[in-house]
């Protein structure tokens, strides 16, 4: 380390001592699903080197947990947060488009009700949204599951920001060339904005993947359970197994932190743009 | 092209949007209205449901817990992610790789932070062995009506930090050098830095972030339902819990669309200010 200062040095300790601090449930379930169910509790007490190290490793929990319904569950979280982000990108940049671009008479009381109503959580009226899904049939479906997801208040937000800082000079040279609103977007806007569709994206696709209120709700039998729910159920089932609950654990935290470490740029700038600077 | 052909073209853009907004939150929400105002004896709107939920000890049991836990939870998380934001910014070498273990399990569904704490939190878990590393005795954490709160306040928290952390990382990196510098040609120290340029500086996006933390944790369920399910004695009944188990599992619709009705509005206030924040952004 060139020329810390012992005030440095200090500062530094701080923040790899949170960082330990964070990861060590990750680090405890992941090794933890490596090792026979009986070592899972053995090393606790006292601690010791074998708590945090396995000297003992299966692949048992593994092959159990993808032989299981549980490989079913992981399809389907992929499936619904993919399709949400797909649906979900089409509805907001269209509308995002609309409200940054087209100047039509009453264009800010439309965002404002738009961004207030998509901004309340879903949760909030996941009862009574239950009761109108029901109605239309859509009890365990995935375009139950789907439909809550894809308008995001967030992801509309953002990209009209990203929209509103395109210089207008581009839509009126099109304009000019005789193109039309549709192709303004298409051809224009769409090509410019792919980081900030990187963003809204990955807030679409984290917030399904994490969903499980709704899920609970609208999609209980096992062809459409999520993976979130799935393994809330594993882990009060009668007979738990802690080491394919842990496996189970792990692959749903590495499968949106793979993603998210993938893109943490783009999370970072949605961050910043959602996110009150000056 | 004419004010007409706009609003056309501005309706296709929106329409999708729009038929979303209806019937996906517009609609319930006045169907849960309709439900709280329809008594379960009476013929016409009235206001029973609410004058029953507001009577019940374990409906505003469950207020007073979640206004304390918001009252908790949310400043303990900013301080972590101010404190944390603010090291970070110093720019040492390796804090990267630091803050994105920071960030990691901001991307773990809370479910199954939920899973991988109640096995934490168990007598013989992980928790209890590190304490007794410090010679604390066992704790009863989920099973204890004065420790279960907290449990859930830290598991949350763990989830939390590393988001908001962001936010401010981002509003630091802001603030033009050329403060810093002014006031430390004054003499100022680090605290006084920090008091008067910082702090004023920051202030849009530590607002931000404490609204928007808190309509997340006014939404808190996974958590409570997967460790405690509102127990032990209602310690953690917080207000998403008591609304499923109302409609869930006491099949009472009425009083579940009251107690809707009156979270939604709690939400919509804060949400409206959230709003006003992300909008009006530099007028001060």
């Amino acid at each position: 380390m060139r020329n810390m200062s012992a005030r440095g040095a200090l500062q530094l300790a701080v923040i790899a001592a949170f960082g330990l601090l964070f990861v060590l449930p990750l680090w405890w379930v992941s090794i933890s699903a490596f090792r026979p169910e009986d070592d899972i509790f053995r090393y606790l007490n006292p601690l010791s080197l074998w708590t945090f190290f396995p000297n003992r490793v299966t692949f048992e929990h593994i092959v159990t947990l993808w032989t299981s319904p549980f490989a079913r569950a992981i399809f389907n979280s992929l499936f619904v947060a993919i399709a949400t982000v797909a649906g979900g990108l089409v509805v907001c940049t269209l509308a995002a488009f609309a409200l940054a671009v087209i100047e039509f008479p009453g264009r800010s009381l439309v965002f404002t009700i738009m961004i207030v109503s998509f901004l309340i959580p879903f949760d909030a009226i996941a009862v009574p949204l239950y009761n109108v899904m029901r109605g239309f049939g859509l009890q365990n479906s995935y375009l139950g599951l789907i439909l809550p997801g894809i308008g995001n208040g967030l992801t509309v937000f953002l990209l009209r920001q990203f929209f509103l800082g395109l210089p207008s000079d581009l839509r009126e040279a099109g304009m000019i060339d005789g193109m039309g609103y549709f192709q303004i977007f298409w051809r224009i806007y769409l090509p410019l904005s792919v980081p900030a569709l990187i963003s809204a994206g990955l807030i679409m696709f984290i917030f399904q993947w994490q969903a499980y209120l709704w899920p609970l709700l609208i999609a209980p039998a096992t062809e459409y359970k999520v993976a979130a729910v799935a393994i809330a159920q594993f882990s009060s089932a009668y007979d738990v197994n802690f080491g394919v609950i842990f496996a189970g654990a792990m692959f749903v935290s590495l499968i949106p932190m793979v993603i998210l470490v993938a893109f943490q740029q783009y999370f970072t700038t949605s961050v910043a743009a959602t996110g009150g600077k000056e | 092209m004419t004010r007409n052909k706009k609003l056309l073209w501005a309706l296709l853009f929106l329409a999708p949007a729009i038929i979303s907004v209806i019937i996906l939150r517009l609609w319930p929400a006045l169907m849960a209205l309709h439900e709280s105002l329809l008594a379960p004896r009476a013929s016409t709107y009235s206001f029973e449901n609410y004058t029953y939920i507001f009577s019940d000890p374990v409906f505003r049991g469950s207020l007073w817990t979640t206004l304390f836990y918001s009252v908790i939870v949310n400043p303990l998380q900013i301080a972590v992610a101010l404190g944390l934001a603010l090291l970070m910014n110093n720019k040492l070498p390796t804090t990267g790789f630091w803050r994105t273990l920071i960030l990691l399990p901001v991307a773990i569904p809370q479910s199954v932070s939920a899973v991988v704490w109640s096995v934490g939190f168990r007598p013989d878990g992980l928790i209890n062995a590190l304490l007794g590393m410090f010679g604390i005795g066992e704790q009863r954490f989920l099973t204890s009506p004065e420790q279960a709160l907290a449990c859930i306040i830290i598991m949350v928290s763990w989830v939390g930090v590393g988001y908001w952390m962001t936010f401010l990382i981002a509003g630091l990196q802001d603030i033009p050098k050329s403060l810093y510098e002014a006031v430390t040609i004054d003499g100022a120290n680090s605290w006084q830095r920090f008091r008067y340029v910082t702090l004023p500086q920051l202030r849009r996006p530590l607002t931000f972030v404490l609204v928007a933390d808190t309509v997340a944790n006014f939404l808190v369920f996974a958590p409570v339902q997967i460790l405690t399910k509102g127990g032990p004695q209602g310690s953690t009944n917080l207000i998403m819990n008591e609304v499923y188990t109302r409609a869930f599992l006491s099949g009472d619709k009425g009083s579940a669309a009251a107690a809707t009705v009156v979270l939604v509005l709690m939400v919509l206030i804060i949400v409206l200010l959230q709003f006003r924040l992300m909008s009006d952004k530099g007028a001060d």
